[in-house]
């Protein structure tokens, strides 16, 4: 046991010597780990500035950062939808920086101030397994209000907005679209249909990857990520238009290189840093107008979105939450 | 007047106590540093986890009260308490009749038993639940493929159920083979000579005496499923809410730091009520079974037939496991997991570059938290049931507690307690060995307490009458007579550390991450086959680990425990 103990005693000497390492940026990315590591190896190679990340997707990456407010351990928080970041800086978690890169972009990509900068954007989509609708005989639907029909009963997964931001941003387009009353009535009568609400927001792909699910809705990357690696799917977007997201990145306030943290921002915006995202085969949409779309992309503008507002969104999501809990999960 | 006889009489044990104590400072010393210890990485963050909970304006319990106006949140708790119950029964049951089969009847393949029962203990967030949407889900190979059912309604308390009997069976089976190890035949062997039937032995001698081994196995999934969020994350859906989840939900979910925490502490109710349960049950129960005779025994304890039944049964539990696991065996080594089958190694290439100081990382944690826990675990046993001292059931009740508290709020306790001098400890592997350590320690305590509970303490008062203090007695005689326990409590340490996710997504860092947390990064990308990969890699890893534990407490402690004596 002493022996044990001594051991002990030597690794943590260890391993806080070897924490404190000068200028290398630290993230909390919410990006996934494989994207991540792609997009900031490309970073260190442009500007030499070396990057040290943890993947952690946005609740736990928010909850890390308000806990560790005292005493900041990472620099950026790279990636998680624009919502997000809202609420981090009105919890005071961030610290401005207008890049002037923005000038580029359009406003509602990035924080007046200058709190937080969108550099990529993800449509929600509808994936159907192909084998399942041939064999079920099922037509590919093109309109949310196809996915009412009775073929479709215990058949579509999509993710829970007590949990998931993808989940919230369905609801939210929705309701901006067509207005509360009707969005509800809406969820009310897909409820019927839905075999499972997940947690996660990308549970919805796996399921339907699998045929676990027949339909399933999210945001697109890991529709075409698994359909890339071969899986059966068909990617729809219905015809009253999809929400998207914008994830950001945010510079955390007190961050120790916070020169380092700023020129990653200007490079992810950069036209150069957008390329990447398709050259690294990321799956992500560039938010900077002449930046080139991924091979196996549709082009943005072809995709009818719904105008989405982070802002809104993010003081109406408690409220909407709740709502949907009472109305559309109780009516079962 | 009266009362100064009454004073010295409750004062006289404890001034004994603490008599005692000063002969040996050793032991004081380590007294004091195990309950400085328990402080620190367990009453502390859970102090500040409950700070969190309370309102700091005038109405502190505004927070439980909104929480309890939802009928979600109700719905939550009966339905938490539901899966512990029903999951504390079925996977006890499987663990018992595995454990039982294992060390009282003379059936072939043994060995293959023991190995294939402890691998579901390696279950690696998310990938068991998908391998069982795999076998029993809409597209399932056995439900669709093999029955023609779709629509099988697999998510609910159904999946969950599978999936916590799968998961925890194993927890139940190591604790209740050490507890049944530890029994000496020569009872059995004795009624049989009397005459007693074999059901009779069964049902007066070997189950009476198991009882505080099934007792705390009991616990111990009760509150593992309580605190059980990787299963119902995936398999129980927005349908079936529990407490863990929900918990873990309001914090990453809702942004609710508060709210979680308050969620949480209302899940410590029935885990300490079950808890205070089992001590008051299994103090009361206590046998003595070992007591230096001879324990050589050829104990005919079951008849032909029975033999074959829990034979059949033993080899079904290992299909459902190796089905299980052949599903990720599959899709590690599949270009397109669940439609394309096409064998490839590609997934394999890609974990170990993406990987590979991940899994070096993972290594390091481990193997440093597994004998500091597994030691820890069996001396504070051994202090708890054979020593007096003021505050023994405070030192007890205290390491119990990081196991009742779900994963999501002692990661987030360790963030608010270490991140300030003088315990700046965030990001470092201190802080995930220290998390690994304190959060499964209770299973070896629990499995040391049942053990030693066996045991007459007269082998260890010999051992002091002649002359051996406190710490050889530990390390000579005690240590050696529960090794069974020891194993158990070392293979649960090193298992947890390699497989544990919800506390350690709190602790990983840039210097520091885990495989599980890839592993859960791989699914929620898409990358299925990765994922399989990679938990494939952790249960070999496991595998290997387990064979050099038992190969590492036979040699230290004798071969088996049974020649010893």
């Amino acid at each position: 046991m002493k022996r044990s103990i001594l051991v002990v005693a030597v690794l943590l000497v260890l391993s806080v010597a070897f924490t404190a390492s000068a200028n290398t940026l630290t993230v909390y990315s919410s990006v996934d780990e494989e994207n991540a590591r792609a997009i900031l190896n490309a970073f260190t190679k442009d500007t030499g500035i070396e990057v040290r990340f943890v993947f952690l997707s946005s609740g736990p990456a928010m909850a890390r950062i308000e806990a560790e407010k005292g005493n900041p351990q990472a620099d950026v928080w790279l990636g998680a939808p624009s919502e997000n970041h809202v609420t981090a800086k009105q919890r005071g978690l961030t610290q401005p920086y207008l890049s002037p890169n923005t000038a580029a972009l359009d406003p509602k990509f990035y924080d007046p101030e200058g709190y937080w900068t969108s550099f990529y954007m993800n449509p929600m989509g509808v994936a159907i397994h192909t084998g399942w609708a041939q064999r079920a005989g099922i037509e590919m639907p093109e309109s949310w209000y196809d996915l009412l029909k009775p073929e479709f009963k215990g058949e579509i997964q999509m993710p829970t907005p007590q949990s998931s931001g993808t989940a919230y941003n369905l609801i939210a387009s929705l309701v901006l679209a067509w207005g509360e009353d009707e969005a509800f009535a809406y969820l009310k009568e897909l409820h019927k249909n839905i075999q499972s609400y997940t947690q996660s927001g990308t549970a919805p792909s796996q399921a339907v990857a699998i045929g676990q699910a027949g339909v399933a809705i999210q945001f697109t990357p890991a529709f075409l990520q698994l359909m890339d690696e071969g899986y059966p799917l068909k990617l729809v977007f219905p015809k009253e238009g999809v929400g998207y997201e914008a994830p950001a990145v945010s510079i955390i306030a007190g961050a120790p290189n916070f020169e380092e943290a700023k020129a990653l921002v200007d490079w992810l915006i950069s036209v150069e840093g957008q390329n990447k995202l398709s050259e690294l085969k990321t799956f992500f949409f560039p938010v900077h107008p002449e930046a080139k779309t991924g091979e196996g992309l549709p082009s943005f503008s072809e995709i009818p979105t719904i105008e989405y507002d982070a802002i809104w969104a993010g003081e109406q999501r408690e409220r909407l939450v709740n709502k949907w809990i009472d109305e559309v999960l109780r009516g079962e | 007047m009266v009362s100064t006889p009454a004073v010295g009489r409750k004062l006289r044990p404890i001034l004994d106590d603490l008599g005692r104590l000063l002969r040996e400072p050793w032991l004081l010393v380590a007294i004091l540093l195990i309950f400085a210890m328990l402080g620190i990485f367990i009453a502390l963050p859970l102090v500040k986890v409950v700070q969190m909970s309370i309102a700091s304006d005038g109405t502190p319990w505004q927070i439980y009260t909104n929480l309890f106006k939802s009928w979600y949140m109700r719905r939550a708790f009966t339905n938490s308490l539901l899966m512990g119950a029903l999951s504390a029964l079925t996977s006890v049951a499987v663990g018992f009749i595995l454990a039982y089969t294992v060390t009282r009847v003379n059936i072939p393949f043994k060995r293959f038993i023991d190995m294939i029962a402890i691998i579901p203990i390696i279950s690696p967030p998310f990938v068991s639940s998908l391998s069982i949407l795999l076998l029993f889900g809409n597209n399932g190979l056995i439900t669709y493929n093999l029955l023609g059912i779709r629509n099988f309604p697999i998510y609910g308390i159904r999946g969950l159920l599978l999936a916590q009997t799968v998961t925890f069976f194993p927890v139940a089976y190591l604790s209740l083979k050490g507890v049944l190890e530890a029994i000496n035949p020569a009872l059995e062997d004795a009624a049989f000579d009397l005459g007693a039937s074999r059901w009779s032995v069964f049902r007066r001698i070997t189950l009476p005496l198991a009882i505080p081994g099934i007792a705390s196995a009991m616990l111990v999934v009760f509150i593992e499923s309580l605190a059980d969020f990787g299963n119902p994350l995936v398999l129980a859906g927005s349908q079936f809410p529990t407490l863990a989840v929900q918990a873990y939900l309001q914090i990453t979910g809702m942004y609710d730091l508060p709210g979680g925490a308050a969620l949480a502490v209302t899940l410590l109710i029935p885990s300490i009520t079950a808890f205070i349960l089992q001590k008051y049950w299994v103090s009361r129960k206590s046998y003595v079974t070992v007591s230096g005779k001879p324990t050589r025994s050829t104990v005919k304890a079951v008849g032909p037939v029975m033999r074959w039944v829990l034979f059949a049964f033993c080899m079904l539990v290992c299909l459902v496991v190796l089905t299980f696991y052949g599903v990720i065996v599959v899709g590690a080594f599949s270009r397109a997991w669940g439609f394309d089958y096409t064998f490839t190694l590609r997934n394999f290439g890609y974990v170990l570059d993406v990987g590979f100081e991940t899994i070096l990382d993972t290594l390091t944690v481990a193997v440093t938290s597994t004998p500091i826990s597994g030691l820890i675990g069996m001396f504070i046993a051994f202090l708890v049931v054979r020593k007096r001292f003021l505050g023994r059931s405070v030192m007890e009740f205290t390491s119990m507690l990081s196991f009742a508290l779900p994963g999501t709020v002692i990661g987030i306790g360790y963030i608010l307690a270490f991140n300030q001098k003088p315990l700046l400890l965030t990001g470092t592997l201190t802080v995930l060995v220290a998390n690994f350590v304190f959060r499964y320690v209770p299973v070896g305590i629990q499995n040391g307490i049942a053990a030693l509970h066996q045991i007459d303490p007269s082998i260890e008062e010999a051992a002091t009458n002649l002359g051996a203090n406190s710490q050889t007695v530990f390390r000579r005689v005690t240590l050696p007579l529960i090794s069974p326990a020891f194993f158990s409590g070392l293979v649960f340490a090193f298992v947890r550390a390699m497989t544990a996710i919800s506390a350690a997504i709190f602790l990983v860092s840039a210097d520091w991450n885990l495989m599980t947390v890839q592993i859960l990064n791989q699914v929620g990308s898409g990358r299925l086959g990765a994922a399989a990969a990679f938990s494939l890699l952790l249960v070999g890893i496991i595998v290997v680990a387990i064979v050099l534990i038992r190969l590492i407490v036979d040699r230290l402690f004798g071969v088996r425990f049974e020649t010893r004596f």
